[in-house]
């Protein structure tokens, strides 16, 4: 009916002696993304802070100016309390990682490579991520002491439960043609893992990486605010007992910070790693 | 002349009595079959006629089957299946490489690359491949193993039109220069007569109809010879004429 129609309209114009005309149609779609779009929010958030604060419209025992927070932060630089507390947190946050990190990867593999593994380990995990970590910190202050230990091992638990899980699904995941491929290409079991198993299983813990990391943040962060007696947390802490909320700003902050380029790192290694992956997009 | 010649070789397949069920319904119905060396053999059949399973039993895929029956095939195999099957991780080279140990592993890769059209392409993704490329590859990573049985499950079904005529042409110049027997699996009846010499049709579990095609090769689908092999074959699969 419609190209019917069509044709008709488009003999009567050619008689008329025009080209037809191709109305083009609202488009739908947002059109082409804005250059530097994500940072088109955050400027404007800072400017208008900036404008109110300038305005006198805020009040600075709340909400410090801009510079004044900057100023703050400068002046803690270089009487050496920030970077000393920063050394602290990224210690606890770091060791804390690395722990979690290889616990989550060696247990994943071991559940996900092997059936007696899978029953020992997989069932125990999942009863672990049904108690929410932090909810432990009183009996490991108990077992632990409240010095740094205690602190680590929590980190080490926020953190491997994502990495694990994704990593263990990722893995007990991969898909049967693949498996049926190496069964056909004669691949040994260690071949087998190595080229078809991990590799597959990489993106997964991509995920789970970059779950964690947050998560590390998160741990490192009620850590210090409860019971730390250094680090950027306890900073914080201390700031508020008097009133100096452009301090705490500040360790809001470095913590923004230490999130932004944690994130970028691991997308930046994904990146590297699954190159293999771009490939699939277009 | 056939049964001789099948004297003289020991066949490079033998199925005797071989039976393969699922859940109790019975797929393989005491199939008794040799496929002897160096043969193109089609095997046709509606779906769930049961060819997958006789090729998939064939390839020792079929872990936890009930079934019955012996079973005797060479030592390399190899198998192409309907989708490409690249590991999407690894370059087009590594994936065709892939099982085959050995120093001049990558020199027959790259031979093999060369051979089904893809030289230059060692290094690509198999995500920046065509279908028809990714196939190209799959075979040549069957080529690779030098192998005495080539088992194919519709391997071009998921191809379009013009590009399954140009890898019938290339299946074909393969299978003459390396002479490994080939069972291809299809439900493809003019894909059958134009490539096979040998086309069985399978139908509930049982060999239904063993044809040879005495035809010279390269052979076109409109070969008049061909209408009546595909007339006998549609009969055979229970399709007839009318209803196309």
């Amino acid at each position: 009916m419609t190209a019917v129609t069509t044709t008709t309209t488009a003999v009567a114009a050619a008689e008329a002696g025009e080209v037809p005309q191709v109305r083009r149609r609202r488009r739908l779609s947002p059109g082409r993304r804005l250059p530097a779009a994500r940072l088109i929010g955050p400027l404007a958030v800072l400017a208008l802070w900036a404008a109110a604060s300038a305005a006198g419209t805020l009040d600075p025992g709340a909400i410090p100016a801009p510079w004044t927070v900057l100023r703050t932060a400068g002046r803690l630089w270089t009487d050496g309390t920030l970077p000393t507390d920063i050394l602290t947190s990224l210690r606890r946050a770091g060791y804390g990682f690395a722990i979690g990190l290889s616990a989550g990867v060696l247990l994943a593999l071991a559940s996900g490579l092997s059936r007696t593994g899978e029953a020992l380990i997989d069932g125990t995990v999942q009863l672990n991520r049904a108690i929410p970590t932090l909810g432990l910190i009183p009996l490991f202050i108990l077992w632990l002491g409240i010095g740094e230990t205690f602190k680590v091992a929590i980190i080490a638990i926020v953190v491997y439960i994502p990495v694990y899980l994704n990593t263990h699904a990722a893995l007990a995941g991969i898909d049967s043609r693949y498996v049926e491929l190496a069964e056909v290409q004669g691949l040994s079991r260690l071949a087998f893992i190595r080229q078809v198993v991990i590799p597959g299983a990489l993106p997964g813990f991509f995920v789970g990486l970059r779950l964690g990391v947050t998560s590390s943040w998160l741990g490192l962060v009620v850590l210090e605010q409860i019971n730390a007696t250094s680090g950027l947390g306890y900073l914080m802490f201390q700031a508020q007992n008097y009133g100096q909320s452009d301090v705490i700003l500040v360790g809001l902050l470095v913590y923004g910070v230490f999130g932004l380029v944690s994130d970028s790192v691991v997308r930046l290694v994904e990146r590297r790693v699954l190159s293999w992956r771009r490939s699939l997009n277009n | 002349m056939a049964p001789q010649l099948e004297q003289l070789t020991p066949p490079a397949v033998r199925l005797q009595g071989l039976t393969r069920s699922f859940g109790g319904r019975t797929v393989l119905d005491g199939i008794d079959l040799d496929l002897p060396a160096g043969q193109f053999t089609a095997l046709l059949g509606h779906s769930g006629s049961g060819k997958s399973t006789l090729l998939r039993a064939v390839a020792g895929l079929d872990h936890g089957v009930a079934g019955s029956g012996r079973l005797t095939a060479p030592e390399r195999v190899s198998v192409v299946f309907q989708d490409s099957r690249l590991l999407p991780w690894r370059r087009v080279l590594d994936n065709v490489v892939l099982g085959t140990d050995g120093k001049d592993a990558e020199e027959r890769g790259r031979a093999a690359l060369a051979e089904v059209g893809l030289k230059g392409r060692e290094r690509a993704w198999p995500g920046e491949l065509s279908g028809g490329e990714a196939q190209r590859a799959a075979l040549a990573r069957s080529l690779v193993r030098e192998p005495e049985l080539l088992l194919a499950d519709e391997p071009f079904g998921a191809l379009d039109a013009l590009t399954r005529i140009r890898m019938h042409t290339l299946l074909r110049d393969l299978w003459q220069r390396h002479r490994p027997s080939v069972l291809l699996v299809t439900h493809d009846v003019d894909e059958a007569i134009v490539l096979a010499d040998r086309v069985l049709v399978l139908d509930q579990g049982r060999i239904a109809l063993d044809l040879t095609i005495d035809h010279p090769h390269p052979r076109t689908y409109r070969e008049p010879v061909l209408g009546e092999y595909r007339e006998h074959l549609l009969t055979a699969l229970g399709v007839t004429e009318d209803h196309k």
